[in-house]
């Protein structure tokens, strides 16, 4: 199964005006390896074009990235209250 | 004089746990969760075993919303092709209902609801900030601004700890102290699952795997039944994945849900939920400072949790982590004093309990749970030697020494490595 068909399954309540993570494309460019791409289950981080495109909005939140980032790009803040994943189940 | 005597910042296992400790001993908590309802970012990847829970509330079996008490605990190694599995199925679990599947998002907002009962201030869908220093003590916490006070913090932010990370109590997260966990809820009826896994209508199975079916990749699976739903997932450690550079995790839960053996389970089942979290490994390693002036961090936060490829466990740690340090912050309010000196006897208390013992006797097992030979070598010669004993090919027996020594040779692998992996499972496990 797709992994963005199975994100369709997950609730959210996406913050429009808040991205809980941010990267810096200008470090992100000279990333030997963006393992993120790689560690994300999530798929926020994909290559397009050679290029590391970012997006939050799928985020689950499980700090990954925080970790698998090793070159300082990644800055990750919890959402603001109540925004962000929403588990049914958990 | 500060707003509260304490504020739990989280309100999963540890800090509901450790708000019912205090508010059951007049303390004045209050109880924060960035998620409304509290506990709807937490994913649980393990069974929930409730001896410690049972401390602060004796009738968790008949009240919590539980999934089903594990009967059937099963350990096994997948190959491409092959399961080989330990079914231990026992009347002692049935007698001794400790065990339990949960799924959070039910399971915690009752537990953060038990917490009200007993006399906290329970506030979801608030995002604590920052914490709140003066004179380097920990004076309470931020939101929007505004600062709320308390003679203690507790910290039990789960495995990202940003809080703790940005006010320097932890250092940032290191690969080889977490794993990634990855989940999915698959639904299928009740029936389907009691006649399928030879269950009754209370009785559920719990199941780990090691995945010898992965080129290079240390993972381990998880497979547990609920009332109306699968959950299964899959641990990776964050260094493995690193050095391996070419996995997707979101593919490796893919290849779990594939295996011969895992598919037949699930079929006919709906993918209902897909959730990820990471899993504390780093042992006794990563474990923080604990206290000092003002504060204590418990649970996950803490990396407080037990995992040896076949055994996975955190919430019972938890559960305990966070009484211990209710208790001290009761101790500590009775004699008006939270400074570092006296929050000490958190650290003491985790001494003496299960919680660091655990640790510093398993403190080398991730050298076992890190070597590769457990995930691709030992799975495949198990597979080999049980072909050998079990299959009729039409040719003459060996015996298990002769049968031993060509698998070895098949695998390449030398006499002395094996020996020495298997000195060491032993020693370390």
């Amino acid at each position: 199964m797709d992994i963005k068909e199975r994100l369709g399954k997950t609730k959210y309540d996406v913050d429009k005006s808040f991205a809980h993570i941010t990267v810096d494309d200008r470090i992100c460019e000279k990333c030997p390896h963006h393992f993120c791409v790689m560690a994300c289950p999530a798929q926020c981080y994909t290559m397009q074009d050679g290029k590391l495109s970012f997006q939050y909005e799928d985020c689950v939140e499980c700090g990954t990235c925080s970790v698998a980032c090793d070159q300082g790009s990644v800055k990750w803040q919890f959402p603001k209250a109540g925004k962000g994943v929403i588990y049914k189940y958990g | 004089m500060p707003d509260y005597d304490a504020i739990v910042v989280g309100a999963g296992n540890a800090g509901s746990a450790a708000a019912i400790t205090m508010a059951n001993n007049g303390l004045s908590v209050l109880l924060v969760d960035r998620s409304d309802p509290p506990g709807a970012k937490n994913l649980s990847g393990g069974v929930l075993w409730g001896n410690d829970l049972a401390q602060i509330l004796p009738k968790w079996q008949s009240e919590a919303p539980l999934e089903r008490f594990i009967q059937d605990k099963k350990i096994g190694f997948l190959t491409d092709k092959s399961s080989i599995i330990i079914d231990f199925k026992t009347k002692i679990f049935e007698e001794n209902k400790v065990g339990y599947t949960v799924l959070r998002s039910k399971f915690d907002p009752w537990l953060a609801k038990k917490a009200r009962e007993a006399g906290a201030t329970v506030i979801p869908g608030i995002t604590v900030e920052s914490l709140a220093k003066k004179d380097g003590k920990i004076i309470g916490v931020e939101e929007s601004g505004d600062v709320i006070t308390s003679n203690v913090v507790i910290l039990a932010e789960g495995i990202n700890p940003r809080l703790a990370i940005e006010a320097g109590l932890r250092g940032p997260l290191q690969d080889w102290e977490v794993s990634v966990g990855v989940k999915e809820i698959i639904k299928l009826s009740p029936q389907k699952i009691e006649d399928r896994f030879n269950l009754s209508s209370t009785s559920g199975l719990a199941s780990e795997y090691i995945m010898g079916n992965l080129q290079e990749l240390n993972v381990g699976a998880f497979f547990y039944t609920n009332k109306d739903s699968i959950s299964l997932g899959i641990v990776a450690p964050m260094e493995n994945l690193r050095e391996n550079g070419i996995t997707h995790t979101y593919d490796i839960i893919e290849q779990f849900k594939e295996h011969p053996s895992i598919a037949p389970l699930i079929d006919g089942g709906t993918v209902a939920e897909y959730g990820a979290h990471m899993i504390p490994e780093g042992g006794m390693e990563m474990v923080p400072k604990l206290y000092g002036d003002g504060y204590m961090i418990v649970g996950d936060a803490a990396g407080f949790g037990f995992s040896n490829g076949l055994v996975l466990q955190g919430m019972n740690y938890a559960f305990l982590s966070g009484i211990l340090a209710g208790e001290t912050a009761v101790n500590a309010k009775g004699r008006n004093d939270f400074t570092s000196e006296a929050l000490a006897l958190y650290r003491q208390k985790l001494e003496e309990s299960y919680v660091l013992k655990d640790l510093k006797t398993f403190k080398d097992i991730r050298k076992v749970t890190n070597n590769k030979s457990m995930y691709t070598t030992y799975p495949k010669m198990l597979e080999s030697i049980l072909l050998e004993m079990l299959w009729e090919r039409g040719q003459p027996k060996k015996k298990v020494r002769d049968i031993l020594g060509s698998c070895a040779a098949d695998l390449k692998m030398s006499k002395l490595k094996t020996a020495t992996d298997f000195y060491y499972i032993y020693r370390r496990m």
